[in-house]
């Protein structure tokens, strides 16, 4: 089976991001980039297929500025069999929809049984590109998926199908695909691995082929959305401490606070 | 005149794909894995081996052992590197890497026969096998060639006796680079090494230490009753063994300088988000000078402290003579981890004086960097050794 996985190179997550001169973009001088955290996860579902069942390859695919590559070496190094660079001007700034379109082309051209993206970025939180691809080509999807397997062999021990996990409310649900499928992943059931030393020399061997996004059809003038603002949170308050007064003046004085003041009660 | 300025420096800072991999890898699992768990390790004196085997899955264990004999085929950069991450999160974990890697595998790797690689390296590249390296004796530790331990020859073995003391990784080891005196008018032109399999008759694990710190690490004595070797587990030739042991202390020498810039950066991360959290006279005291001073010296330091460890790396890397610069690189790093903890200590306050507090492990850690693997007086030595062999020639 050929296991196709989106990964999008976001701000690591310990990173203090901050706004840039233009008031609507991030300073990225100072930034370690990585794998956004639910592509991660995305990478490692894979990657635990793979470990189950060693016939299967996993291909990793970005849209994004070259230094995107970085987050296709790490995905390699941990143990992915090719990589796929889609950049150039054009892939600077595009929006979801336009990444969407661009990653459909490659899906077009490298033909998996699945894809796998993660259920939504760590840098802007949209959560649109998985559905949005899956919409593109025209396949089903399913969303915020913790497992998958092909489905149980019937008697003559053929696969019919991917069995997905989802997460719901005291449990979770099994549903049944059959074909392709756009998959979004909520988590792993292991933590990611760790890209092994050896990996990272194996990774080391490996091309990482570019695309130039324009030669997808897709162009920067594309984007439907675009970035008005980017404003950080109000700096918070100093809190308040109640404290004058015995154990029930402070509790009503602390309700006539979160009433009056907070407006929370 | 001889000219005292350092050799062309010829590195580039700028580490290779690979190797920030390498960094990320070791950073993140020492954060994730290691650093929860430190103090514990440290209070109960054991570094678990799931974490030792953790460490072989991830290749740190062959991390410079070429492919072909299981290793990651990475360079002694990397190794510092590594280093670095590990003891800044865990210093009883980092010695247990350090001797493996620069004590055990690195010899093996350069002077063991493919039959010898065949059997061992492979293992220990893999982290199936612990590794570990026995030179100083009770009454010999820096004047490691009046060794005491004798090699008898006797037809297709040799025939192993006497004590090694301070081993560390010594009671698990699986195997052991010994070394012992076959001729001892020839002082120490007549030490021969020996890779010695655990289990060989004869061969027990005496009393194990305590120590200060790194306590997680095991450091213990070991026995060595008419220990049957057969002449294929020699290491190196006939009266090579010094030459064995001082080129496997070079390298050992700049993964101890990278433990302790490990160590001294421990204790500047340590303080910087003490200082920052703790109050007093109505503002954080990272807002006094005092301790501005304290911190900004510290990372001046460590930063010097890390580009002589790099320097070393690299030198060893190329090939090239680096046992001066290894000594160099330990000499200062190791000084740099004492007085950061020392500092760490002090802008803890009492909370420095407490095992509740982070300040006090690296306080009893960083001391031994000045000590193992040529103690601060030896690396002057060979430092000035250098220095003045240049000026007669």
């Amino acid at each position: 089976m050929k296991l196709l996985v989106c990964v999008k190179q976001t701000p690591d997550s310990t990173v203090r991001v901050k706004v840039a001169g233009d008031g609507r973009s991030i300073d990225a001088s100072q930034i370690t980039w990585a794998i956004s955290p639910y592509d991660e996860y995305a990478v490692e579902l894979a990657l635990e297929r793979k470990d189950a069942d060693p016939s299967t390859t996993v291909a990793v695919v970005t849209v994004g500025p070259t230094r995107s590559r970085d987050a296709l070496r790490q995905a390699l190094a941990m143990g992915c069999d090719e990589a796929i660079l889609v950049t150039g001007a054009a892939a600077e700034s595009l929006d979801g929809l336009a990444v969407a379109r661009a990653l459909a082309k490659v899906v077009e051209e490298a033909k998996p049984a699945l894809v796998l993206c993660g259920r939504q970025a760590s840098d802007d939180d949209q959560g649109l590109v998985g559905q949005a691809l899956a919409e593109t080509l025209g396949w089903p999807h399913v969303s915020t998926i913790t497992k998958f397997r092909p489905a149980d062999a019937g008697p003559a021990g053929s696969v019919d199908g991917i069995d997905v996990w989802r997460e719901v409310e005291g449990g979770h649900e099994v549903w049944r695909t059959s074909g392709p499928v756009v998959l979004t992943v909520q988590k792993s059931e292991k933590e990611p691995r760790y890209p092994s030393l050896p990996g990272i020399m194996k990774a080391k061997k490996k091309e990482i082929p570019e695309k130039d996004a324009s030669s997808l059809g897709v162009d920067a003038g594309g984007a439907k959305l675009e970035i008005v603002k980017m404003e950080p949170p109000p700096a918070r308050g100093g809190g308040k401490i109640v404290k004058d007064g015995d154990m029930k003046q402070t509790a009503a004085e602390l309700v006539r606070l979160l009433r009056e003041e907070a407006k929370i009660l | 005149m001889a000219t005292t300025v350092a050799a062309e420096a010829k590195f580039d800072l700028t580490l290779t794909e690979e190797q920030q991999l390498v960094q990320r890898t070791a950073r993140e699992w020492s954060r994730d894995r290691l650093l929860p768990i430190a103090a514990e390790i440290d209070e109960q004196g054991a570094v678990p081996r799931a974490l030792v085997r953790e460490m072989g899955q991830l290749g740190f264990m062959g991390i410079d052992v070429p492919e072909r004999w299981g290793g990651a085929g990475l360079d002694m950069v990397s190794y510092v590197l590594v280093m670095e991450e590990v003891n800044r999160a865990c210093a009883s974990t980092g010695v247990v890497l350090g001797s493996h890697v620069s004590l055990a595998t690195a010899p093996l790797a350069r002077y063991g026969t493919d039959a010898q690689k065949e059997r061992s390296l492979i293992r220990l590249a893999k982290g199936e096998w612990l590794g570990c390296f026995a030179l100083s004796e009770p009454a010999s530790g820096s004047d490691a060639a009046s060794m005491r331990a004798t090699a008898r020859r006797d037809g297709e073995a040799w025939v192993l006796n006497g004590t090694k003391n301070f081993i560390t990784n010594g009671a698990f080891a699986d195997l052991t680079v010994v070394f012992a005196q076959a001729d001892p008018e020839k002082r120490h032109k007549g030490i021969v090494a020996f890779a010695v399999e655990k289990g060989a008759p004869g061969f027990t694990v005496g009393k194990l230490e305590k120590k200060l710190g790194i306590r997680g690490s095991d450091t213990a004595q070991l026995h060595f009753t008419d220990v049957r070797v057969p002449d294929d587990q020699r290491l190196g030739a006939v009266g090579e063994g010094f030459a064995v042991a001082l080129w496997t202390l070079d390298g050992g020498r700049i993964g101890i300088a990278a433990q302790a810039v490990g160590i001294a950066r421990a204790c500047l991360e340590d303080s910087l988000a003490y200082a920052k959290e703790r109050h007093a006279f109505g503002q954080r005291i990272a807002d006094f000078q005092a301790i501005q001073a304290k911190l900004a010296d510290m990372a001046t330091e460590i930063d010097a402290a890390r580009l002589l460890v790099w320097r070393a790396a690299s030198m060893r890397d190329r090939g090239e003579r680096h046992s001066a610069a290894a000594a160099t690189a330990k000499l200062f790093a190791s000084d740099v981890a004492v007085r950061a903890a020392r500092e760490c200590v002090q802008i803890f306050g009492g909370y420095g004086y407490l095992q509740d507090y982070p300040a006090e492990r690296h306080y009893r850690d960083a001391k031994i960097t000045e000590i193992y693997e040529g103690t601060s007086e030896i690396m002057q030595l060979v430092i000035a050794k250098e220095m003045l062999g240049d000026a007669s020639a």
